[in-house]
């Protein structure tokens, strides 16, 4: 991230409240369907950075660069969509009926149809959206055909603890316990001493990021809680979940986490993906502003903190922290190279924790019950509790909360009731597209980190999509890759060419070879700036070393 | 009184360098040769390229020396052969996305044949060859001649413009292997804010920006006209 730019940004913001580029130039596309030059210069005179930047931003985002008529549909090609037939086959019956090809807008502008990774109805799939309405499932397309969208039914959640975490309706409780009794030290020696994962993917501990930022002098004004909502992985609902239906416990969460570290203000960044994330996040904090929870001095402490919400434009990567954060700045979602790390340098160049919306929504349960309860609710494996979602191809799909170490045969076979019309599990993808690919036949591996990881799979976000037995797994290879390919932010030159070229060899009409595909994938997973380029090979690793057949490597 | 400085172990002999140098820096210091492509020492490193990899005693795997910092008690191997691997693989993708060779007089075309590739050979001798970058030329500006296909996205015109001379004409554009350059709207550096300096061409490790009057020299007559 360009330190003179970061510069520009925050002097032009300071005490202004100018918005972001971003913001400028999504406005621009809801108001008349594209970016043009005047809205360029507009969003660069707005919000204070340089012309040609803003112009790079516009390159950028998906909702930004995606032709768009009067009407604009969108079709998901997120991988529970794909796997409902184990194919694109709603997306060709899309354009089909329709009559318009993906990615174009009719000749008399009436129409546009683009392609959206993933709205996160996962359950109900295949997911399209017209307009603001997201409708799923059976009958989905024919009723946007007709011009009759119905809203998507949400998806049932469930907890498996007998004192749930997070599927508990935050109320402010451990906020008001951690006021009333507790030092920012003492909270954050809580979470430290709970062992709080990250549950956005990587699992880095929660409370070590928020001691970076703890210590340092600066004052609150100066010092950020970013919350990432940017859950891009297609296949999960989870933080769509927490976010929409139970938006106060992340409140509670933040406040805390503002409290640990001495923070007065804090960002979520939720998708664009996701129409209803930002109005409820939005009527939470008002809510919660208005009982004395958030804002002003807080429940009487004397803490104040402040919460807003932004939205993104379309971009996996942007769940990277660092393309996050240039994100919620209004710049070109691309990652940086750490150090720095947001705690040294994030928002405005200030010291910033940024946490994953579940890994928040743990903290109010700390707070109440304090770390050795926190410890206790999953024995012998990870602290805490997890959500996992499933996909349509369950017969129960949804939101569960389970313990870390649950057999991946129970939630599949119990609590999801195994797949429709007693297919068999062919495979999982679990934890998103950078996860691997576990084949049905290891249902006994546990839910939980290293477990998974010697499987050459990961838990990642918990979002687990399963695959059942008519799926082709070099079909499968192309629709993952062919989503890596897309969302390669462009900035490292492994991940920008190698993703692809992976994707040219699994879609060539010929047998792959073996030892031209490996060692791309070693070149991607040693190389790669982050995640994204290091992670896509894993799911294609495991079709390789379960399904070499299949895949056709030779 | 001077901050006491870091000892560390590159290439087995022992080095002492200033808290906050890195890895990269360590090395040129010391007279070792690491590949670079993102890399310009007038600019703040950027960790694109990812063929800087060094090996580390103890780390997970090889590691971005531009944006390392030497830590005291490190081991370094900068010959490292699973990185100068990976680092070779990385530059034969690039050449494959390149619809013609580099000019062999450019940094790309010395890398390649320095870690035992041909720059020569065109983009389908790669091992992992494909779709390439469609030539555009922008042949507007009077001094600076822009040819998008050989652009690598490498960053370092628009970090010149930024961090060197501060004009902002610059951009990155587009993203994953679309990823590419653009001065001001999209429509030429004439149209920027573009002070002429030059920074952008005199960092450009493929010539993708030149200066017009070593462009028109070299230029082939039938790639004139397109714009971008």
């Amino acid at each position: 991230m360009s330190r003179n730019l970061i510069e520009l940004l925050t002097r032009f913001d300071a005490g202004a409240g100018a918005p972001t580029a971003l913001d400028v130039l999504k406005q621009a596309v809801d108001d008349h369907g594209e970016v043009t030059d005047d809205d360029r210069r507009r969003a660069a005179e707005l919000s204070g950075l340089p012309e040609a930047t803003v112009h790079g931003v516009s390159t950028y985002y998906d909702d930004l660069t995606q032709p768009r008529g009067a009407r604009h549909v969108r079709v998901c090609t997120g991988t529970a969509c794909w796997a409902a037939s184990g194919s694109d086959a709603h997306v060709a019956a899309a354009v089909a009926a329709l009559g318009v090809g993906l990615g174009c807008r009719s000749d008399d502008g009436a129409l546009s149809l683009g392609e959206t990774v993933c709205l996160g109805f996962c359950h109900t799939a295949p997911a399209f959206r017209d307009g603001e309405t997201v409708d799923a499932g059976p009958g989905a397309l024919d009723r946007i055909v007709a011009g009759h969208a119905l809203p998507a039914v949400e998806p049932e959640w469930e907890s498996t603890l007998a004192e749930p975490v997070l599927i508990r309706p935050g109320d402010f409780s451990g906020l008001r316990q951690a006021l009333a009794g507790l030092t920012p030290e003492q909270l954050l020696a809580e979470v430290q001493g709970a062992t709080l994962r990250g549950r956005g993917g990587a699992g880095f501990p929660a409370g070590q990021k928020w001691s970076f930022v703890a210590r340092n002098p600066a004052p609150p004004a100066e010092k950020f809680i970013v919350v990432n909502g940017d859950e891009g992985d297609p296949g999960s609902y989870i933080d769509k979940y927490l976010m929409e239906q139970n938006p106060a416990l992340l409140l509670e969460g933040m406040a805390l986490a503002g409290f640990a570290v001495g923070a007065a203000r804090g960002f979520i960044y939720c998708r664009s993906e996701y129409p209803r994330s930002k109005p409820a996040l939005e009527a939470a904090i008002a809510r919660a502003v208005s009982a004395g929870e958030l804002g002003e001095n807080i429940l009487g402490s004397g803490f104040s903190f402040h919460v807003e919400v932004r939205e993104g434009a379309g971009s996996y990567v942007v769940g990277e922290e660092t393309a996050l954060l240039a994100s919620l700045q209004g710049l070109r979602g691309v990652v940086s190279a750490r150090p720095p790390f947001p705690a040294e340098r994030g928002y405005h160049g200030k010291p910033t924790v940024v946490n994953n919306v579940e890994t928040l929504c743990n903290v109010p349960f700390i707070a109440r019950h304090g770390a050795a309860a926190y410890c206790e609710l999953s024995p012998g494996a990870t602290p805490g509790s997890k959500l996992i979602c499933l996909n349509e191809r369950f017969v129960r799909p949804g939101v569960y909360e389970v313990r870390f170490g649950t057999p991946l045969r129970e939630i599949c076979e119990r609590l999801g009731g195994g797949l429709k019309d007693g297919a068999p599990i062919k495979a999982l993808q679990i934890g998103g597209p950078l996860g691997g690919i576990l084949p049905g036949s290891l249902l006994d591996t546990a839910f939980d980190f290293a477990a998974l990881a010697a499987e050459g799979c990961m838990l990642g976000h918990g979002g687990i999509v399963a695959f059942d037995d008519a799926t082709d797994m070099r079909a499968l290879a192309r629709h993952l890759l062919r989503f890596g390919a897309h969302e390669s932010c462009g900035k490292c030159f492994p991940c920008r060419v190698g993703l692809t070229r992976a994707l040219e060899l699994v879609e060539a009409d010929a047998p792959v070879d073996r030892g031209r595909l490996e060692e791309l994938l070693e070149t991607l997973e040693v190389a790669s700036l982050c995640a994204h380029g290091g992670g896509m090979p894993a799911p294609i690793r495991s079709l390789i070393r379960h399904w070499p057949a299949e895949l056709g490597v030779a | 009184m001077s901050t006491p400085g870091v000892k560390l172990t590159m290439d087995g002999a022992e080095l002492e360098v200033a808290p906050g140098t890195t890895l990269l820096e360590a090395a040129r210091a010391a007279g070792l040769w690491i590949p670079t492509l993102c890399f310009d020492d007038r600019l703040a490193p950027f960790g694109a390229c990812r063929i800087c990899l060094v090996g580390v005693e103890g780390a997970k795997g090889p590691v971005a020396s531009c944006t390392t910092e030497a830590r005291a008690g490190m081991v370094v191997e900068t010959q490292h052969a699973l990185s100068r691997r990976i680092a070779r693989n990385v530059v034969e993708l690039v050449l494959s996305e390149l619809p013609v060779p580099p000019a062999p007089h450019t940094e790309l075309a010395q890398v390649a044949q320095r870690l035992g590739l041909d720059p020569t050979a065109g983009p389908a001798a790669a091992r992992w060859a494909g779709v390439t970058h469609e030539p555009q030329l922008d042949h507007r500006h009077p001094y600076l001649a822009l040819q998008h296909e050989l652009c690598i996205s490498c960053g370092r015109c628009v970090r010149a413009c930024d961090e060197v001379q501060g004009a902002f004409a610059l951009t990155a554009v587009g993203r994953g292997f679309h990823a590419n350059i653009a001065a001001g709207l999209g429509a030429g550096f004439a149209e920027s804010s573009c002070v002429s300096c030059g920074a952008c061409a005199d960092t450009c490790p493929t010539d993708a920006i030149s200066e017009r009057l070593l462009f028109d020299l070299a230029a082939a007559p039938d790639h004139r006209g397109a714009a971008r």
